[in-house]
């Protein structure tokens, strides 16, 4: 039996590509040409419903289970000890971090934004304040010096300028 | 003649040897960081190229990625760590080397070896681009388009996961690709409406994402890598001449591996590493001790994995197809650069090619003494700890991708999104790189397959009917049908073998 994750992973690859299709075919030709906008998606899109339907089926795990066990017979054991399982939640930590300085970058201003980016970051991975807050004060100013200064990007002002 | 004494000019211009300086060094401790890849590496270099005159741009992307190929094979020997996915293949034996007392040997070897390598990556790539270059200029978009195909299919062949992932993952790639209005009919495609959406995802942010912000969140949720303790270390290169001339058959046939798998789109160090050492270890008259600290795979793998390096950039030079990752974001670089990749590259702007290869070859001879500094200096750069550097990383992602998309937050979301879908790939078996080599080719795929269909009338005839395309449609239809065979042939002999 499919493990479940390439049951799930696949069907959404099947959908995406059916949807590929359809939104594709709908797509206003050129006029006077065969061929127009809607040639290349509906391509890609047949392409990922085969697909699709082939993960669900499970064809292909194979070549995994031996890439896997390979990779495996290479590394140091202790690596591929078990964590507590709320650890693979906290990968969500950086992108959600990076959404937050999308969207606060502007209002707040780069310093203040990266500096509890980095303090949360920092945290997350274990280190005490001994080293979190010292880092979360240096290294956006630092980073700020080296974009504005070696590459003459302008970082966001806002609440809190960059002192020259 | 001229144009030679012209390259050596560019290169020793003050500018660009400053920035092979600087790069080698970020090369060598990236590298050697655990879980920072050469990749990642040379993603968080884009947005400083931007800034730096062609020749030096180029320049730092080759020579941090050499530096981080060789550097990644430290903490392999020292921690049974590979500092990056290239160094993988052979960190057991290394390790072992290490534990028996040989640590500056297996050092010395993975550098002498990577140094010599990177060499001759170098000169496939001076002899192997201009001839090819005259060949591709007969070319036409019906080649253009199984080159192209064919690129895409070796890639999903060599990502060493399920083959349909792997096709599926680079047909998400494709997929990315077509939105935005920069397409046949000009028109709006998958962009929902939203204004951001229109100039479509730029391949940079999207790479940083999936390489250098997955790693981050990947790092989360592993376990911190043990210290490093301080060993004081004998002469590195001691002993090399005479491993050189103990095992020249390995080192050439490394190389050329190497060079073989470099040239292959979408397959770069890692692999090149991975087939080598399996090679060795079945041609050697000493198999049995493989894994017990033996340096016959150690300098098989580490010759092939730099050779892989310089010739990963002769697809992408001559047709913008990358051999790697490291140049499928060096390509972008190209473009930025006026540096269009194609094969009258080679003739207009000859000084330019020869640069290229004065910095490989130079970057490769600096790699021997500033490798020495930085395995002496081992122990103190790959304790950093992780909870200093990785945040840091992350800020680097927002505000690299930032920069390069003319300070756009809208790029930021995409690092943001791209790290999230990379990883939950990653996790489910479905390689990145043939993501990535989808989204960096997508609009030349498509372009070449539309301006073909027009010209022919919406005919498939003419994809299969001239000669060069033929050859290459066959070419991609065999890589697409290698799996099938390859497991045919594995349950056939698995039926022999139960019957006897």
């Amino acid at each position: 039996m499919t493990p479940l994750a390439d049951r799930i992973s696949g069907s959404a690859i099947a959908m995406l590509g059916a949807a590929a299709f359809f939104y594709g075919s709908k797509l206003p030709p050129v006029p006077g040409q065969q061929v127009g906008p809607s040639a290349f998606p509906m391509v890609v899109g047949t392409g990922l419903l085969v697909c699709g339907a082939l993960i669900v089926l499970g064809i292909g795990r194979h070549f995994e289970e031996v890439a896997e066990a390979d990779v495996v017979s290479h590394s140091a054991p202790e690596e591929f000890a078990p964590l507590p399982a709320w650890r693979s939640w906290l990968a969500l930590l950086p992108p959600a971090l990076l959404m937050f300085y999308a969207l606060a970058s502007e209002p707040l201003g780069f310093l203040p934004t990266a500096a509890i980016m980095v303090l949360v970051a920092s945290t997350a991975f274990g280190a005490k304040p001994k080293l979190s807050v010292p880092l979360a004060l240096i290294a956006p100013f630092v980073i700020n010096l080296i974009f504005l200064k070696l590459l003459r990007v302008p970082l966001p002002d806002g609440l809190l300028p960059f002192p020259w | 003649m001229n144009t030679i004494i012209q390259a050596f000019g560019l290169v020793f211009a003050p500018d660009v040897l400053i920035a092979i300086f600087a790069s080698a060094i970020y090369g060598l401790v990236v590298g050697s960081l655990p879980g920072l890849s050469a990749t990642m590496a040379t993603a968080l270099l884009v947005p400083v190229t931007f800034y730096l005159s062609p020749i030096a741009a180029v320049a730092t992307i080759i020579t941090a990625s050499a530096m981080a190929i060789f550097s990644g094979d430290i903490p392999g020997c020292l921690l049974r760590i590979p500092g990056t996915p290239a160094s993988a293949a052979y960190t057991d034996e290394a390790y072992a080397m290490t534990r028996k007392g040989q640590a500056e040997t297996a050092l010395g070897i993975c550098l002498w070896f990577s140094a010599l390598g990177g060499i001759a990556g170098t000169l496939s790539l001076m002899i192997l681009a201009p001839v090819l270059a005259e060949f591709a200029l007969s070319f036409s978009t019906y080649e253009n388009f199984w080159l192209a195909m064919l690129g895409l299919m070796c890639a999903t062949l060599v990502a060493r996961s399920s083959p349909i992932k792997a096709i599926a993952s680079m047909l998400l790639g494709l997929l990315i690709t077509c939105i935005g209005i920069d397409n046949p009919g000009g028109v709006a495609r998958f962009t929902f409406g939203t204004t951001d959406l229109l100039g479509g995802i730029e391949p940079i942010p999207a790479l940083v994402g999936v390489f250098a912000l997955a790693e981050v969140m990947r790092a989360l949720t592993e376990r911190e890598p043990p210290k490093l303790e301080h060993r004081r270390l004998g002469s590195i290169l001691k002993g090399q001449i005479e491993l050189t001339k103990q095992y020249p058959k390995q080192q050439v046939r490394g190389n050329i591996v190497g060079i073989i798998i470099g040239v292959l789109p979408g397959a770069g160090a890692d692999m090149a590493a991975w087939v080598s050492y399996a090679m060795s270890k079945r041609f050697s008259k000493t198999p049995e001790k493989f894994g017990t600290g033996h340096p016959e795979g150690l300098i098989e793998a580490g010759a092939s994995n730099n050779a892989s390096l310089a010739s990963g950039w002769v697809p992408a030079l001559l047709f913008g197809i990358p051999g790697d990752t490291i140049t499928a974001i060096a390509i972008g670089v190209l473009y930025m650069k006026g540096l269009n990749p194609g094969p009258t590259l080679f003739s207009e702007q000859a000084s330019s090619m020869y640069a290229l290869y004065i910095i490989f070859i130079l970057g490769n001879i600096i790699m021997i003494p500033l490798g020495i500094v930085m395995i002496r200096l081992a122990s103190r750069v790959v304790g950093a700890p992780r909870s200093a550097v990785m945040p840091v990383i992350m800020i680097f992602c927002a505000v690299g991708a930032f920069a390069t998309a003319g300070n756009n937050l809208f790029a930021v979301w995409c690092v943001a999104l791209f790290g999230l879908f990379g990883f939950v790939m990653e996790k489910n078996g479905y390689p990145v790189a043939a993501l990535v080599l989808g989204i960096v080719m997508g609009t030349m795929v498509e372009q070449s397959f539309v301006t073909s269909l027009i010209k022919s009338d919406g005919s498939v005839l003419p994809f299969f009917s001239r000669p060069v395309s033929s050859v290459l449609a066959a070419m991609t239809f065999a890589a697409l049908l290698w799996p099938v065979f390859s497991w045919t042939m594995q349950k056939l002999r698995g039926q022999r073998v139960a019957a006897a």
